[in-house]
């Protein structure tokens, strides 16, 4: 049972496409194992669509009606059909007379079509759940399947606490698989920034609660907590990169600091 | 029957609040450029949605010309894979929607971190078998752009097959593998692919 869900908030940022790459990871690493948030994403992006597309009031909007370079001109239009359309490539182009009949086969293709939904549906449930599997020294698991095109570096390690950064392009974020051995237990720390944990496998808990696998947990400057782990656990972090961590301060005193941020 | 398609985004009369028809206009539209790549159908869908992605190209991506350019990609994606979208599983206007989202979200990344990887596929899925049909592979070959048209009239499990045996040149053990069904299936479903090719292109050419 997954208790911690990103806020309304989140996942309306997230279905529109608004939220920062990183941070799209690991939130629709979330949902991909949680089906409420499957279903709220879904309506929100329903929802979404429907303000883009179906409020027709851009007549209404005055800069389309002003500044005619900003709106699509006919021209334009017109190119943009043609560029497309001429990449068909299978000869039906003198059907473009819309006849009766080619609707009624149309609609009965629909539902043709709907029966083999079902069978695509089922083909892609068994490959969305061949995900990349990732070992670690105490075994392997699946990866979320956001993270396909993600690699990986080697597990670094300290004492009970280890985790493999992977390689993303985000100058203020990074994105790791954090690794807690069992009875481990990281020191209390807080951050400048955000710390985005996600629990892959295992459970851990911390000042503020216990926590399984799925749940989202996303804390910023004003929370402290020292998470501590009876069976161990793997999560996937984002954490942004704080200016308290990466001075030289810290990193002496504190090791491990520097290997989970 | 008179198709009120012709409509679409003219006449405010007509707009969505008063006429649930749109919607079943809409599907319909894409179901004949899916099966028949009909192109009337395919200028009234245009007509209906380059002007409002657009507006979207323009507030998310603050450039006329790149507005464009999403205009042109988004529609591009809706002429190729209209066959993948399924009235069933939601609105006309969702799966746009998901196409424009997707490829906006890759161009700001390009813009903003350089970084080539379209990560939207994997962010938000829609389909698994698009993620096997790698169009880039395959895209530059007019003779296999020509057999892909009659792969893509095969049901989505055949498809998944061929592309992989002959698209991504997967063994069929890897095929397997990667679909985690057994090779027998792979074996058969291929069999039944390749006849059924056959039939459609043999028609074809003896029409």
């Amino acid at each position: 049972m997954i208790n911690y869900h990103p806020t309304l908030a989140v996942l309306t940022a997230f279905a529109q496409g608004d939220l920062e790459d990183s941070i799209s990871l690991i939130v629709a690493s979330h949902v991909q194992m949680c089906e409420h948030c499957q279903q709220e994403v879904a309506k929100l992006t329903e929802a979404a669509a429907e303000q883009v597309f179906e409020q027709d009031n851009l007549e209404d909007i005055e800069p389309f009606k002003e500044t005619t370079s900003s709106s699509l001109n006919m021209a334009l239009s017109i190119e943009m059909l043609d560029d497309i359309m001429s990449l068909d490539v299978d000869g039906t182009a003198e059907q473009s007379n819309f006849k009766e009949e080619t609707l009624t086969e149309g609609l009965k293709h629909l539902n043709q079509h709907n029966d083999s939904y079902e069978d695509a549906l089922n083909q892609s449930n068994i490959v969305s759940q061949n995900a990349r599997i990732i070992s670690h020294k105490d075994g392997e698991l699946p990866l979320p399947r956001a993270l396909n095109s993600l690699n990986a570096a080697p597990w670094q390690g300290v004492g009970k606490v280890s985790r493999a950064r992977f390689q993303f392009n985000d100058d203020e974020r990074r994105l790791s698989l954090l690794k807690i051995d069992k009875g481990g237990q990281i020191p209390q720390h807080t951050h400048t920034g955000i710390e985005i944990t996600l629990l892959l496998e295992g459970s851990f808990e911390d000042d503020m609660g216990r926590y399984q696998k799925g749940d989202f947990i996303w804390l910023d400057k004003d929370h402290t907590h020292s998470p501590i782990t009876q069976e161990g656990c793997v999560c996937l972090t984002l954490v942004s990169d704080s200016l308290y961590f990466t001075q030289g301060f810290s990193k002496l005193l504190n090791p491990l600091g520097k290997l989970i941020y | 029957m008179q198709l009120s398609i012709n409509n679409f985004g003219t006449d405010k009369e007509n707009s969505i609040a008063t006429q649930p028809q749109l919607a079943t206009d809409l599907c319909v539209c894409l179901d004949l450029v899916a099966q028949h790549k009909d192109k009337k159908a395919f200028t009234e869908l245009f007509h209906f949605f380059a002007p409002k992605i657009k507006r979207f190209g323009l507030s998310k991506l603050n450039s006329d010309a790149m507005a464009n350019e999403l205009v042109q990609d988004t529609m591009t994606l809706v002429w190729k894979k209209a066959h993948l979208f399924h009235s069933s599983k939601g609105a006309a206007t969702t799966w746009v929607y998901t196409l424009m989202r997707n490829t906006c979200f890759d161009t700001l990344r390009k813009i903003k971190h350089k970084d080539e990887i379209s990560l939207s596929d994997d962010i938000w899925p829609t389909d698994a078998e698009e993620a096997l049909a790698d169009e880039a592979d395959f895209k530059d070959h007019l003779l296999n752009e020509k057999v892909l048209s009659y792969v893509d009239n095969l049901p989505l499990a055949q498809q998944s097959i061929i592309k992989g045996v002959y698209y991504q040149e997967l063994t069929q053990e890897q095929l397997a593998k990667q679909l985690g069904i057994p090779l027998g299936t792979v074996k058969s479903r291929l069999r039944l692919a390749l006849s059924k090719l056959k039939q459609q292109m043999g028609d074809k050419y003896h029409d």
